[in-house]
């Protein structure tokens, strides 16, 4: 079975420099100025010409191993990848598909399951979206309530879905949805459910984008009345849903404590703080130092859970604690930028600071929700409070 | 070096070294305010030569066995000066032995005794408070040929500050000499050296090294030129990498400390320790923690491969002192608050720890100095100018680490049958 796109060549066997030339070169040339360094993250008819091509070229899953239709790449390889796509400003899109349906189905999933959805997912004609959050289960997702029930129907067996979700990231986006749905109700909490795959098309979903403070309108909130799903759409166990989802947020969290937001961050701050002439404000960069800091330690203690990772070994509960660092630091630096820019901390779109453009707002709005979702970060110091520090409960 | 040494070095480290409060209280009523008989086990135990390479007799096993023990030392509160004589003097006089000057010979005779633990040498440079890096200016060194007090030969004269150990049996002073740096050899007992001590918070003391016409012999100029400030600033880079790992450990059995009390301290009928306020006090010290690991084990990386720049060990030991000094006297203060007025008893062993993190953030920068430093040595304005694009030039784990995440997500998933 052959899931993507034949790769050109051997990637690994090519020397970093020469890898890195093809990729910057195809880059540089092909990728659209208008969309390079957007202040907030783009709808996917904006990025779909530019990752529908990806796709094509077989570049869509740089991680995948090729055996799964991914470009297998080697960890220097890789490096060059992501390093050459941030450098152009390549905007992530809605890629849920190929960082979290992918491994999942890699890890949980069976061999009908992986044909029938890794060739949406590597062609980016199927795009995901995450259906976790219900309105009363927010950092107590364990309580959630969409109740999903196992009948026969005229093909089989299905699952008959009802109930809702919300802060679905680009549900608007997405042709495909993975959820957790209740599928025991009388079991304990984490126990009765279940991971499903469903068609956004199917009758009974309904969609409503939710606009946020900054006016964008990137969450949803989506409606299941009687959604029917094929019962081969279950993911891992019936009532196991939680373990499976379990595996994802792990990797969702280190994701998640990766230093390139703030990195991002630390260089905008430095842009206005230029412009407004800070660098020789000594209260200024003592705040500066301190989170470049914040951001330098964050990439040792990132790497230090990224080899945990490498190794294959399982993350521990303390991996909370990168979710927890990276997004306040995160926030510290978007505060900053808001501050540095003084009366321009409130302008809305890109602002000309002494001749500089920059987007003022962008960072401080992103670094909001990040201290939110994914389990919030006071979740992540109850998790770390009772597994790691072993505090009593309450 | 294997793990394996590194992991037999952390447990004879901590079999060596327990948390002894009584041994504490003693030593830090006494002068010198450390044990000789501990630092001559200490040097049997070989930690006294881990950094020194093999050509001088040492066991060439790099600042990273260092921090082991400067860690452990940290957590058993052990005043012993370990970083200041066993890692930064040791350091400074082995680069001076290989260098190849006429200060060859006493600086390996030196550096014999203090492999030994015979003799407790620190360095003397700081020409005013608050200096990290050498001035080169307080002690001006100037020749006197064969008619002078001695022979051929130097004499010093200015003040040092804030040099660690009073009680050294020698002191290795940065002077300038018509222009030139040069490290020298000086023994307490030499005419026209006084030596003041001030006591510090942990028992122990600093000194104000004062030079009066202090002559020294043309051998005991250990080093001189570019190779003596190189060789200066190299040690001060490395003391700050271990005392931030000592410290470490401080934190580490503070911390320790707290977790306990909090789990048994009832009040209103429960743990306090149950309350979700304390906890995520707790768990934002306990961060802080994990940062300083995290930062120190970088700034080994940088500081023991040879093929890293000065100004990447500069930043990297800056950056792990900032951090490390700011967070001790974060936690430790914050362990006092959590325990209640307990904590704040020169009964309770929990102030020694407090008093120790105050001695050790305080020497080589506090966490506002260094990051005055790390400033400096960034320039972030000056690299951002240059740039267009968004990228930043920090040093960071984080692309490598991006990298070994979506690899690793990738490929554990290919061991799974299908």
């Amino acid at each position: 079975m052959i899931y993507g796109v034949e790769q050109e060549q051997d990637w690994n066997s090519l020397s970093d420099d020469a890898f890195r030339h093809i990729v910057r070169a195809d880059f540089e040339e092909h990728y659209p100025r208008s969309l390079r360094f957007p202040p907030s993250r783009l709808r996917w008819n904006q990025n779909r010409d530019w990752y529908r091509r990806m796709a094509a070229k077989g570049w869509i899953a740089p991680a995948w191993p090729r055996e799964y239709g991914g470009m297998g790449l080697a960890p220097s390889k890789l490096l060059i990848f992501l390093e050459e796509q941030e450098h152009c400003g390549i905007v992530r899109f809605q890629d849920h598909g190929v960082l979290m349906v992918g491994p999942v189905l890699m890890r949980h999933g069976n061999e009908a399951q992986r044909q029938r959805y890794f060739q949406g997912i590597l062609s980016c004609d199927e795009i995901w979206c995450q259906g976790y959050s219900e309105p009363n289960a927010g950092s107590d997702l364990a309580s959630l309530r969409t109740r999903a029930e196992l009948v026969s129907g005229p093909d089989g067996e299905e699952f008959v879905i009802n109930g809702q979700k919300i802060w679905t990231t680009f549900a608007h986006d997405a042709t495909h949805m993975f959820a957790l749905v209740r599928t025991d109700p009388d079991a304990k909490a984490q126990e009765g459910i279940s991971f499903v795959l469903l068609d956004m098309k199917s009758p009974g979903v309904t969609v409503r984008p939710i606009r946020d403070i900054s006016g964008h309108e990137e969450f949803c909130e989506v409606f299941l009345d009687d959604v029917r799903t094929p019962a081969y759409n279950l993911v891992g166990k019936l009532n196991g849903g939680w373990t499976v989802a379990k595996s994802l947020l792990g990797f969702e969290r280190i994701h998640i404590g990766s230093p390139k937001l703030p990195e991002h961050g630390l260089h905008v701050l430095m842009r206005i703080a230029r412009a407004r002439g800070l660098h020789r404000d000594a209260v200024f960069c003592d705040k500066l130092a301190a989170l470049q800091l914040d951001v330098a330690h964050l990439g040792e203690m990132y790497a230090h859970f990224a080899a945990i990772v490498a190794r294959g070994d399982p993350l521990g509960q303390d991996v909370s604690l990168l979710k927890i660092w990276a997004t306040e630091t995160f926030q510290r630096i978007a505060d900053l930028i808001v501050e540095a820019a003084g009366p321009y901390g409130a302008m809305r779109g890109v602002s000309d600071i002494g001749g500089v453009p920059v987007n003022v707002l962008a960072n401080f709005y992103k670094a909001r929700p990040a201290t939110i979702y994914a389990g919030s970060n006071e979740i992540q110091r109850n998790i770390l409070a009772k597994h790691v520090l072993g505090l009593p409960g309450h | 070096m294997s793990d394996e040494i590194l992991t037999l070095l952390t447990d004879a480290a901590a079999a060596f070294a327990k948390p002894d409060a009584v041994r504490v209280r003693r030593l830090r009523a006494a002068d010198p305010g450390f044990d000789r008989t501990t630092w001559r086990a200490m040097a049997d135990q070989g930690w006294l030569s881990v950094t020194t390479p093999e050509e001088c007799d040492g066991l060439g096993l790099g600042l990273r066995a260092a921090v082991v023990i400067a860690e452990r030392l940290g957590f058993a509160l052990h005043t012993e000066p370990f970083v200041p004589a066993g890692v930064m003097a040791t350091q400074c006089v082995a680069g001076c032995a290989l260098a190849g000057g006429a200060g060859t010979d006493s600086a390996r005779q030196l550096l014999t005794t203090l492999l030994s633990g015979e003799a407790i040498g620190v360095l003397a440079w700081q020409d005013q408070a608050g200096q990290l890096a050498p001035g080169w200016r307080s002690v001006s060194a100037s020749q006197c040929g064969p008619g002078g007090l001695g022979g051929q030969g130097i004499v010093l004269d200015g003040t040092c500050h804030f040099v660690p150990v009073a009680q050294a049996d020698v002191f290795i002073v940065a002077a300038q000499c018509a222009g030139v740096p040069g490290l020298y050899r000086v023994a307490p007992d030499a005419p026209g050296v006084t030596c003041t001590p001030h006591p510090v918070a942990d028992g122990t003391s600093m000194a104000t090294l004062h030079l009066r016409g202090v002559f020294v012999p043309a051998a005991d100029c250990l080093a001189s030129g570019a190779s003596a400030a190189q060789l200066l600033q190299g040690a001060i880079d490395s003391a700050m990498v271990a005392v931030s790992a000592e410290l470490t450990g401080v934190m580490e059995r503070s911390l320790e400390m707290t977790l306990d009390y909090l789990r048994t301290r009832k009040q209103f009928g429960r743990a306090i320790g149950s309350f979700q306020s304390l906890q995520h006090r707790a768990v934002d010290l306990w961060t802080q923690l994990q940062l300083t690991r995290a930062a120190v084990a970088g700034a080994v990386r940088v500081l023991d491969d040879p093929a890293s720049d000065e100004r990447a060990r500069r930043l990297a030991a800056s950056g792990a002192k900032a951090r490390a000094a700011h967070a001790a006297l974060l936690l430790t203060t914050q362990a006092v608050q959590l325990h209640g007025a307990i904590g704040f008893t020169d009964e309770y062993d929990l102030g020694l720890y407090l008093n120790r993190a105050l001695v050790l953030s305080a020497w080589l920068g506090n966490a506002a100095e260094q990051r005055r430093r790390y400033g400096e040595l960034a320039d972030p304005f000056g690299t951002a100018e240059a740039q267009d694009a968004p990228e930043t030039t920090l040093p960071s784990g984080g692309e490598a680490a991006r990298v070994a995440v979506a690899q690793a997500a990738a490929h554990s998933t290919t061991q799974v049958p299908a």
